[in-house]
């Protein structure tokens, strides 16, 4: 066969498909997320969340099992929403002494009706460093919410919580407003940082939250004691929201999407692979049976039918149990069970193909078998196995993500069915957190169906017998 | 003969069963020795604790003794094909030792009561389900092979390749998150109401649990049997003696019930078989997220509590299930085909 000829059969089956309206949509989404997969660097909303997504520190500064942004559109009082604020404005000042002071100022417009959960200022050093954090507001007041001095620094990032270090400060400017009884039932502990912070000031303000909306600055400010020898770099601040991204996090704070975006190219990779191995496997394994025929044929024929007697998912669950295997064994595991899809349908149309004319004259021509079998068999049943080979995508995601729900997935990365897992180990089902279990299935289902469309439509195409008269 | 092809298809299915265990004996093994190797310990040292007045060094001897005893009676001192082969016989045997930490209801650690208890539980909830998708897939796929290319036919296959790859267990995670935490109409977890009630509301009560579950299996089950049913009516229907039937004047509910289901028996009754079976093969880890305390949901205890025992045990009877499943379908198939057995090969 050569390449022409290819060709006009590849242009012969796009104009049988192109007909198939399910077969286009699941094409449609296929590449989509082949570009999702691709472009996956820019769409990621935290970077680095394939290799840190069981790294506690990248996540801290979220908030735990916040719902998805939009939920907002649905809510009477406005939640904020997380954000993150790179560009400070740096202003440089010289005090007495050779000291150099420098500032930076963030806006933070706020238009929530709920105070944000708390307030982060990073900021990367050199040297002896005090810090101070203070915020003003858009009545006028500024409060100085707390001081750090950070000594011998090294590059390290200094993490500053208003929730945590401003609660004296905040105590201290509700004493202007409150009255002497009222204050007896406050201390410094009893009061959240930010209700105070992003709260009306008049009297009954520790006691009520009325939002105080507009322009917040954000301040920062390090006393370089030493300028040669010190330097403050990458600052910025979090303004942490208990509505977060678009699809929430969850109770560890990891941003949702993020792990989903980045579980799709191993569901793809998982599906994909696994089905192309061994549709493969099986069609090579249905033709050797069928050409060479007798003993050989038994030997594969008993062979076949001891793994088709296995049920898939037990036995892979407890080898995963047992050999804790990464996601290429898994793989391969996998393979091991489904070579078997295939066979018996090839090893059928190859029995056919055996006694047709052309082969017994490339016989007559002195062919070699490897040769009739590469050259005159292949090429037309592989097209036919390209209809089992898209059918047994799905059950390969759905199959890791089986085992990945049990707990024994592959801890390196991150897949759907993982994140179904934490789900189910958080009590996501029991406190409703519909954002943390709905998506994930939905894409595995998503993915199944895709495969569906396009297998059921080649399938329609290859086996005419099926179309509707 | 049907007698000899019955009685050839079970030996056939006895032997492969075999094969397969005794590969899993290969495999799992290391993990197998191990597991018998600090039982063992575990066991000489209850032993000791027992023993009262003896000098350390007869204490040591002692346990030595028990130690050297206990590895023989299991065997662990022979060679590597003869402890395979015994610990083949000994699941073949359904001797499968006794369990790490899980324990029966009774408070039992026989492996083979803990699964045994659990069988008919998975047994009841994955037959009934098959049952229910089975006559609700022949009667959608009959109404679909009716009118193919209708407006039923195509939203209805449509459906069936939506749910085509949809896990078991999120459906159930969603079912139980609207109707159980929701609507508060179905109970969460488990078989009874604790205590479990008396009389004729014990089985009320376990219809109520079980509910949910079904319509997991249910809801993700019948369209796959419907779209086969379709295409297998579908092509008995442009057969000619349909069109004869037709023609005399004999009722479409007769011609659809009467000539073509009867025609259609073999390949449904294999298909609907192979259906149970593929949700046993697939699907049985969701009794994990009903609490359902069968076969599939102690896989979930056996992993958590790493109870080597008991998952092999567990995987030994589920694989025979299995076995049994593949025997009754040739054999159903055989007898409501005569084709088949006359060949000889299944």
């Amino acid at each position: 066969m050569n390449l022409g000829d290819t060709k006009y059969r590849i242009s012969e089956f796009w104009s049988e498909f192109r007909k198939e309206r399910s077969g286009l949509v699941g094409l449609a989404i296929l590449v989509l997320s082949l570009l999702v997969v691709i472009f996956e660097p820019a769409i990621l909303p935290w970077k680095e969340a394939n290799s840190k997504w069981r790294s506690i520190d990248y996540w801290q500064d979220n908030s735990a099992s916040a719902p998805p942004a939009w939920t907002n559109a649905f809510t009477k009082l406005k939640a904020p929403v997380t954000v993150r604020l790179d560009d400070g404005e740096k202003e440089e000042a010289y005090l007495d002494g050779g000291v150099k002071l420098v500032t930076y100022t963030f806006d933070y417009h706020y238009t929530a009706d709920k105070a944000p959960l708390d307030v982060i200022f990073h900021i990367t050093g050199h040297g002896d460093i005090p810090f101070q954090v203070s915020v003003e507001r858009p009545d006028g007041t500024t409060l100085d919410l707390g001081q750090r001095f950070e000594q011998g620094l090294a590059g390290q990032d200094i993490r500053i919580s208003v929730d945590n270090d401003g609660r004296e400060a905040a105590f201290t400017f509700i004493k202007n407003y409150e009255s002497e009884g009222a204050l007896e039932q406050y201390s410094g502990k009893s009061l959240r940082t930010n209700d105070i912070l992003f709260n009306t000031a008049r009297e009954g303000m520790a006691r009520e939250f009325r939002p105080l909306k507009g322009n917040y600055k954000l301040m920062v400010k390090a006393m370089l004691l030493d300028p040669e020898n010190s330097d403050v770099q990458k600052p910025y601040v979090v303004v942490t929201g208990s509505v977060s991204g678009l699809l929430g996090t969850d109770d560890s704070k990891r941003d949702l999407f993020s792990g989903l975006v980045a579980g799709l190219k191993w569901a793809l990779l998982i599906g994909l692979l696994t089905s192309a191995i061994s549709v493969l496997i099986g069609v090579m394994y249905g033709i050797i049976s069928a050409y060479f025929g007798g003993t050989v044929d038994s030997v594969m024929q008993f062979i076949y039918q001891i793994v088709n007697s296995m049920p898939v998912l037990p036995v892979l669950i407890v080898i995963s149990a047992i050999f804790k295997p990464n996601i290429w064994m898994l793989i391969a595991v996998m393979v091991l069970f489904f070579w078997t899809g295939s066979v018996m349908t090839v090893r059928s149309m190859a029995l056919q193909i055996k006694e047709e004319t052309y082969i017994e004259a490339a016989k007559a021509l002195g062919a070699k078998k490897s040769r009739i079998i590469f050259k005159h068999m292949v090429p037309i049943l592989i097209p036919y196995s390209f209809a089992s080979m898209a059918l047994s995508v799905p059950s390969a995601i759905v199959y890791e993500s089986s085992v990945s729900l049990l707990g024994l997935g592959d801890a390196t990365i991150v897949t759907w069915g993982q994140i179904l897992h934490d789900a189910m180990q958080g009590a996501a089902i029991l406190k409703g957190i519909w954002w943390w279990v709905l998506p994930p299935g939905l894409l595995i289902a998503i993915m199944g169906m895709t495969f569906a469309f396009l297998g059921f439509s080649m399938d329609k195409i290859l086996h005419p017998k099926l179309k509707t008269r | 003969m049907y007698k000899w092809f019955a009685l050839k298809r079970v030996l056939k299915g006895i032997f492969t069963y075999v094969i397969i265990i005794f590969i899993m004996s290969v495999l799992f093994n290391t993990v197998n020795e191990q597991t018998m190797r600090s039982n063992i310990e575990e066991q000489v040292r209850a032993e000791t604790m027992r023993l009262k007045n003896m000098q350390p060094a007869a204490i040591q001897r002692f346990q030595q003794q028990r130690r050297d005893d206990l590895i023989h009676l299991y065997r662990l001192d022979r060679p590597f094909m003869e402890r395979i082969l015994y610990r083949t016989w000994n699941t073949l045997t359904f001797n499968f030792g006794k369990s790490t930490i899980i324990k029966s209801s009774r408070g039992e650690r026989e492996v083979l009561t803990i699964v045994g208890e659990a069988l008919p539980r998975s047994l009841i909830l994955f037959t009934l389900a098959a049952v229910i998708e089975i006559i609700v897939g022949i009667i959608l796929g009959l109404k679909k092979a009716q009118k193919p290319g209708g407006s039923l036919d195509r939203t209805t296959s449509l459906l069936t390749m939506i749910v085509y790859g949809m896990p078991t267990f999120w459906v159930a995670m969603i079912l139980i998150m609207f109707f159980v935490y929701q609507l508060k109409i179905f109970p969460s977890a488990g078989m009874h109401s604790v205590p479990p009630p008396q009389g004729i509301m014990y089985f009320i009560d376990l219809l109520w649990h079980m509910t949910l579950p079904l319509l997991t299996l249910v809801v993700i089950g019948f369209w796959g049997i419907s779209y086969v049913v379709r295409n297998i009516v579908l092509n008995i229907l442009q057969e000619d003696y349909i069109m004869a039937a037709r023609a005399r004047g004999i009722p479409e509910n007769k011609v659809l019930f009467g000539h073509t289901l009867r025609t259609a028996a073999p390949p449904l009754i294999t298909m609907s078989v192979l259906s149970l079976l593929s949700s046993i093969s697939g699907a049985i880890i969701f009794e994990g997220i009903f609490s359902w305390p069968g076969l599939g949901n102690l896989y979930w205890i056996a992993v958590q509590q790493n109870d080597i025992p008991v998952l092999m045990g567990d995987l030994a009877i589920t694989v025979g299930i299995y076995q049994i499943g593949l025997i009754l379908l040739d054999l159903t198939y055989g007898f409501m085909d005569p084709r088949i057995k006359v060949g000889g090969k299944a």
